[in-house]
C-alpha cells in the first residue's frame, strides 16, 4: 500500500516537473520544431473571422492547400498582402487553396476581419487563438507558408519568395513548389527560411 | 497727405517683415528636419561572413534585430546597457538590422537614436536573406531577435534566439571578457 502511495506521489512529481519544464521552455520564447517535409499534417479545426469552424480537410483543394501564417500589423506580412491575394487567385483554379492563419495573441478576429476586408482578401483566414496550430506546425514568423498536397502531406515549408520588396524577387520558392507539384514533379527546394515578424504567442 | 504716403508703406514693410521672419524660421526648420544621428552601414552577406569569422583582439557580440520585431525593441534597452557596461572591458558589440534597405536612413537610425544606442550598426543589404542567415548559423531559422557571442578566434560561445535572458548573456560575456583581458 505504502509502495503504491509512494509511486503515485513520485509519478505526480514527475508530471509536475514536466509541466514546469515545458512552461519554462515556452517562456523562453522557443518555437516548437516544424514537422518534417513529407509528414502528413493531422486534421485540425479552426474558426474563421466570422467564428465559423473549418477543418483543414474541408479546406484542402483537389491539389492541396497553402497555409500562410499572416499578421495584421507586421510590415513584412503586409508587404506580401498583394502577393498572397494574387497567389490565391492564380492557384484556386488549379485546385490549390490559400488559407491564411492568424496566431498573434494581440490580433483578435475583428481586427483580422477588418484587415482582410481592407486588403480585399478572397481567401479564408482562420483565427488560431492560443497559437495551437502555430505550435503544431512550428511556425515562428509571419509570413510563413506550408504547402500540403491533397492528402495533407507537407511538400514545402518556408518563405513565399526571397524578398520583402517585390521589386527584388529572384526566387519564388513557394510558387516553384506549387508548380512542380502540379506538374507531377518532385519539389526541388522543399524548405527556405521564412523571414518576418515573430508570431506573438499567448 | 505726405505723412500718409510715408506711413502706409512703412507699416506695410514692418508687417511684411514681421510675417516673413517666422515664416523663414519655419522654412529653416523644414530645410533641416531632425536628421537621425545614428549611422547605419549596409553590410552584404560576404562582408557579414568576414565580420563574424575573422580573428580579433576582442570578443564580439552580435545582435540581429529589426524595427518591426517587438521582442527586439523590448530587449534593446538591456543591450544598450550591456554595451555601456562592457565596452571598456574589451567587448566589441555590433547590431545587424534585418530591416528593408529603404529604412536605412529613417526607421532604423531613428530607433537607435531613441535608444541612445552607439554601438556600430549595420543593416543587411541582401535581396535574399537566406544565405546570410545560413552564414551566421545553419540551425537559425531567421526569427528575431538572435544574439551571438564570438570569442577572439571567431567561434560562437553563446547564442540565443528570442528575447535575451540578460543574466545569462552577462554571464557568458563575463567568461570571454575575462579570457580576453589575458587572465
Amino acid at each position: 500500500m505504502k509502495t503504491k502511495t509512494l509511486s503515485i506521489l513520485l509519478a505526480s512529481l514527475f508530471v509536475i516537473a514536466g509541466a514546469i519544464s515545458v512552461a519554462g521552455a515556452r517562456a523562453a520564447g522557443e518555437v516548437p520544431a516544424p514537422p518534417a517535409i513529407g509528414a502528413t499534417i493531422e486534421d485540425f479545426t479552426l474558426p474563421d473571422v466570422d467564428n465559423k469552424d473549418h477543418s483543414l480537410k474541408s479546406l484542402l483543394g483537389k491539389n492541396g492547400a497553402v497555409l500562410i501564417f499572416i499578421a495584421v500589423q507586421c510590415p513584412v506580412s503586409n508587404a506580401y498582402n498583394e502577393r498572397m491575394e494574387q497567389l490565391a487567385q492564380d492557384y484556386k483554379a488549379k485546385g490549390i487553396n490559400v488559407i491564411g492563419i492568424n496566431s498573434n495573441v494581440a490580433e483578435d478576429a475583428a481586427a483580422v476581419k477588418a484587415h482582410a476586408a481592407e486588403h480585399k482578401f478572397t481567401f479564408a483566414i482562420l483565427k488560431d487563438s492560443g497559437n495551437k496550430i502555430a505550435d503544431k506546425l512550428g511556425a515562428a514568423v509571419t509570413p510563413e507558408a506550408y504547402f500540403l498536397d491533397a492528402n495533407g502531406k507537407l511538400l514545402y515549408h518556408g518563405r513565399i519568395d526571397n524578398a520583402r520588396n517585390a521589386a527584388q524577387i529572384e526566387t519564388s520558392d513557394l510558387r516553384n513548389a506549387l508548380d512542380a507539384a502540379l506538374a507531377d514533379k518532385p519539389v526541388e527546394k522543399t524548405e527556405a527560411k521564412a523571414f518576418g515578424c515573430t508570431i506573438k504567442r499567448a | 497727405m505726405r505723412f500718409t504716403k510715408t506711413i502706409i508703406p512703412l507699416t506695410l514693410c514692418v508687417l511684411l517683415v514681421s510675417f516673413a521672419a517666422p515664416a523663414q524660421k519655419q522654412k529653416g526648420r523644414a530645410a533641416h528636419p531632425q536628421k537621425p544621428a545614428a549611422v547605419v552601414t549596409p553590410i552584404n552577406t560576404d562582408e557579414l561572413k568576414g565580420l563574424l569569422s575573422q580573428q580579433r583582439q576582442k570578443p564580439l557580440l552580435v545582435n540581429f534585430w529589426a524595427t518591426y520585431c517587438d521582442p527586439c525593441r523590448d530587449e534593446f534597452p538591456d543591450l544598450v546597457k550591456i554595451d555601456q557596461d562592457y565596452r571598456s572591458q574589451s567587448l566589441e558589440f555590433v547590431t545587424v538590422s534585418l530591416d528593408d534597405m529603404t529604412d536605412i536612413k529613417t526607421e532604423v537610425p531613428k530607433f537607435l537614436d531613441s535608444m541612445k544606442a552607439t554601438m556600430p550598426a549595420y543593416l543587411l543589404n541582401a535581396s535574399d536573406p537566406e544565405p546570410a542567415i545560413n552564414t551566421v548559423d545553419r540551425a537559425w531559422r531567421g526569427d528575431l531577435p538572435a544574439t551571438y557571442l564570438y570569442n577572439e578566434k571567431g567561434e560562437v560561445v553563446y547564442k540565443h534566439i528570442g528575447r535575451v535572458n540578460v543574466a545569462e548573456l552577462r554571464e557568458a560575456i563575463d567568461k570571454v571578457v575575462k579570457k580576453g583581458t589575458g587572465q
